[in-house]
């Protein structure tokens, strides 16, 4: 990470369900929505390839978008474990995650925000990241 | 055998379970943690008990014939798991109509929308174990009724079957 005083971040907001992801790329005060790319167009044939697929190519989509408005970099915030028994944060955060670095962002903290569901008991916090 | 009934709070689990007409013994899960005080922790920011998963497990531990209902209970070995879903917004209302904080309603809503609950479920159990039933439209009976059926056998696996999405 090499994050210097003019370098432009945003934050790339991962919501991965159980076969499907969005992904929301926002400046850094999460205030303002610089790219959004909505799972709806997801092509879902093959469940086990759908999700980290297309996330994927929605990675690419949103971070042509964000580096064409000046953005070097981005945090990840991911909420959702995802789904299609894999281990957590789930495969479409992991694609997305790994098509944002190779279409040229850089990575900066990688938080999992994953809402645990409480009534008085909880269960113990996943391992996440 | 055991059948785990879990599912975000506000999904209708207890209200579900409570009309129940079976021969399996009934268990709150919720209330066993606390009355046994199966503990680690406790969650400020939430006001809950973090439960012992592991000392839950062995209470249940060589109990066959039970039917138990938690947001926890895919924890725990079944074989047949069933997932309440309800429209987070429609799950938010309720949690909210209950007394709930606005907080915990909302966290538990996002939760529903994300699918926590049938993720965890599925990776624990895997899919041929584990029947979604969308519990939005349906009133207390009929989701009984859903429930009677997969401990009958009559109703097959199935995962993914709603997206909630729309509400975040
Ligand atoms: N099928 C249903 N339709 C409408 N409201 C319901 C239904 N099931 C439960 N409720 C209401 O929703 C709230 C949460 O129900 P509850 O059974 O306590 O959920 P859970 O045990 O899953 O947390 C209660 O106020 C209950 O009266
Ligand atoms: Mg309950």
């Amino acid at each position: 990470m090499s994050e210097t005083q003019d370098d432009k971040w945003g934050i790339a907001h991962v919501h991965a369900s159980f076969n499907n992801t969005i992904i929301t790329i926002t400046d850094e005060t999460g205030a303002e929505t610089l790219a959004k790319s909505s799972g709806g167009t997801v092509v879902k044939q093959n469940r086990d390839e759908a999700s980290p697929y297309a996330a994927m190519q929605m990675a690419e989509v949103v971070a042509e978008e964000v580096r064409a408005q000046g953005v070097e970099g981005v945090h990840v915030r991911v909420r959702g474990p995802g789904g299609n028994q894999q281990t957590n944060p789930g495969p479409g955060a992991q694609a997305t995650i790994r098509a944002l670095a190779r279409a040229g962002l850089e990575i900066g903290r990688i938080e999992d925000v994953t809402p645990i569901p409480h009534d008085g008991t909880r269960g113990p916090k996943n391992a996440g990241f | 055998m055991r059948v785990a009934v879990t599912g975000t709070p506000g999904t209708g689990k207890t209200t579900a379970v409570d009309r129940l007409d079976t021969d399996l013994a009934v268990l709150h899960l919720n209330d066993v943690i606390h009355e046994e005080e199966f503990v680690v922790e406790h969650d400020e920011e939430r006001d809950s008990a973090v439960a012992d998963i592991d000392a839950v497990a062995d209470h249940l531990d060589g109990r066959d014939d039970v039917l138990f209902e938690s947001h926890l209970a895919h924890h725990f070995d079944a074989d047949r798991v069933v997932v309440l879903r309800t429209h987070p917004e429609e799950l938010e209302r309720r949690l909210t109509d209950r007394g709930e904080p606005e907080a915990k309603a909302e966290e538990n809503a996002e939760s529903e929308a994300l699918d926590v609950i049938l993720s965890e479920a599925v990776e624990r159990h895997g899919e041929d174990s584990v029947y979604e039933i969308d519990a939005t439209e349906s009133d207390p009976e009929d989701v009984a009724a859903a429930v009677e059926a997969v401990v009958a056998g009559e109703r097959e696996p199935q995962a993914g079957t709603v997206s909630f999405l729309d509400y975040l």
